[in-house]
């Protein structure tokens, strides 16, 4: 194993090969943060319009809450093909990033919704009162009551589930998306040795991963130090 | 391009599907299983271990948690080979897994150590426990409790996460969805009935968990 380590390193960290994983990394940061912030956004949308006291009427909360339920119990490999199998039934044209992207943003939006329902009721009930009272806006309790004192409780934890996502993408290797995955598996098949191939995406992982969870936990402490307003 | 969503050419081979789902189940509580064992070990050293086995332990769950279960079972099921280990798919999916949740196990229950009041410790110290026996007889009672929720949760992962088992040719619920999708070519009508399964089957989780729990240490868990 070692001595077919050694004989592949000059060759592996080549140009083109670098160049290979690099576009390849390039893939998996887009998939997952562009995926991450789409899907975070999405589920915002999706804890508010399930609050009662926002834009929450029965329908729409009916349907965010069993959209939540539903995509948290999924495992990502199914609802990626779920995606794919969808987008060639429609017809549409779309590339395989796009399936993945798509299938990031329905995941992380699920898991977003949760998140951001905890961080609005971490407001206390006087506070909306209050704002009822001084016959504030749906929009303007949101804007102005709300959000200024959730977003402590929230973005924290996203980070953790943004180093999730990063780590769910190499799934979409499945369908050929040119991610890192997929790119060591190509580079493993041309011949190099297993050990190279994986472990040096495995570094490649960590070294994304790990800054990312490491700065959500920093944020953590650093926001939960402040005074609460 | 119209098409049409025949399920009926698909509802004949649910069985074969949920028959599938046991192997998911099976593949899930070995894991969980091992992963826990992993992590309460972990866990004790963390607390009890002297400072090198302490980094050790940080590193494993470091590099477990940063980085995808799927390349480090490929890492397992390829590279291990190389070295004269050679694994059958089931195999090395269930090591990976249980690996990973060792490494998120850990985590878990390293907070159910710190949690653990001092007065605690002390009163066993003095009883002249040792440090086995105090894992077992103070600790573990003690994790038990405060943590079925969040060990409860990390069971319903571990089930969606085998998933996974299906990129190595391992027929549980979504390898056998690839099976029939193969046979029938209704793709959309399998894949969505296995979401359907997978929705339903870790809500029957978490609800048996959840009267298991309230039946064993009265912990109130929320179901959905």
């Amino acid at each position: 194993m070692w001595e077919q380590f050694i004989e592949d390193v000059p060759r592996f960290f080549g140009f083109w090969n670098l160049m290979f994983l690099g576009q390849a990394l390039l893939n998996t940061l887009l998939l997952s943060y562009l995926g991450a912030a789409f899907g975070f956004a999405l589920g915002f949308c999706l804890a508010i319009g399930r609050h009662p006291r926002l834009y929450g009427i029965a329908p729409l909360r009916l349907l965010a809450t069993a959209y939540v339920e539903v995509f948290r119990r999924i495992p990502f490999l199914v609802k990626l093909m779920c995606v794919f199998f969808a987008f060639q039934l429609s017809g549409a044209q779309a590339s395989l990033f796009t399936v993945a992207l798509v299938t990031v943003v329905l995941s992380a939006a699920a898991f977003a919704a949760e998140i951001a329902r905890a961080g609005i009721e971490s407001v206390p009930a006087p506070q909306w009162d209050a704002a009822e009272a001084m016959n504030f806006s749906r929009w303007q309790m949101l804007s102005r009551i709300i959000a200024p004192q959730s977003w402590r409780v929230v973005v924290p934890p996203l980070f953790g589930y943004a180093v999730g996502f990063i780590k769910s993408t190499s799934i979409a290797s499945q369908i050929g998306v040119m991610e890192l995955t997929y790119a060591a598996k190509i580079l493993n098949t041309r011949g190099f040795s297993a050990l190279l191939c994986f472990g040096t995406i495995l570094v490649v992982y960590f070294l994304i991963c790990w800054p990312t969870k490491r700065f959500g936990e920093h944020l953590e402490t650093r926001l939960g130090q402040r005074p609460q307003a | 391009m119209g098409y049409d969503l025949i399920y009926s050419q698909v509802t004949g081979h649910v069985p074969y599907l949920l028959g599938g789902a046991l192997l998911t189940l099976q593949l899930a509580t070995i894991s969980f299983l091992v992963g826990w064992a992993i992590g309460l070990f972990n866990a004790s050293i963390l607390h009890f271990g002297p400072h090198p086995a302490r980094l050790a332990v940080q590193g494993y769950v470091t590099f477990f948690i940063n980085t995808p279960l799927l390349v480090q079972i490929f890492f397992i099921f390829f590279v291990l080979p190389d070295a004269g280990v050679l694994l059958s798919p089931y195999a090395a999916v269930a090591i990976g897994m249980s690996l990973n949740a060792g490494a998120y196990l850990t985590e878990i229950q390293r907070a159910g150590f710190q949690s653990l009041r001092r007065e605690e410790m002390d009163a066993a110290t003095a009883m002249g426990f040792s440090v086995p026996q105090m894992i077992w007889y103070v600790v573990m009672p003690h994790i038990a409790k405060t943590l079925y929720p969040p060990l409860s949760n990390q069971f319903i992962i571990q089930v969606m996460t085998t998933s996974i088992a299906a990129i190595f040719a391992v027929e549980e619920l979504t390898g056998r969805a690839y099976n029939v999708n193969s046979l029938t070519f209704r793709s959309m009508e399998v894949f969505s009935i296995v979401a359907v399964i997978y929705v339903v089957l870790t809500l029957a989780c978490s609800l048996a968990l959840a009267v298991l729990g309230r039946w064993l240490f009265r912990v109130k868990a929320r179901i959905v």
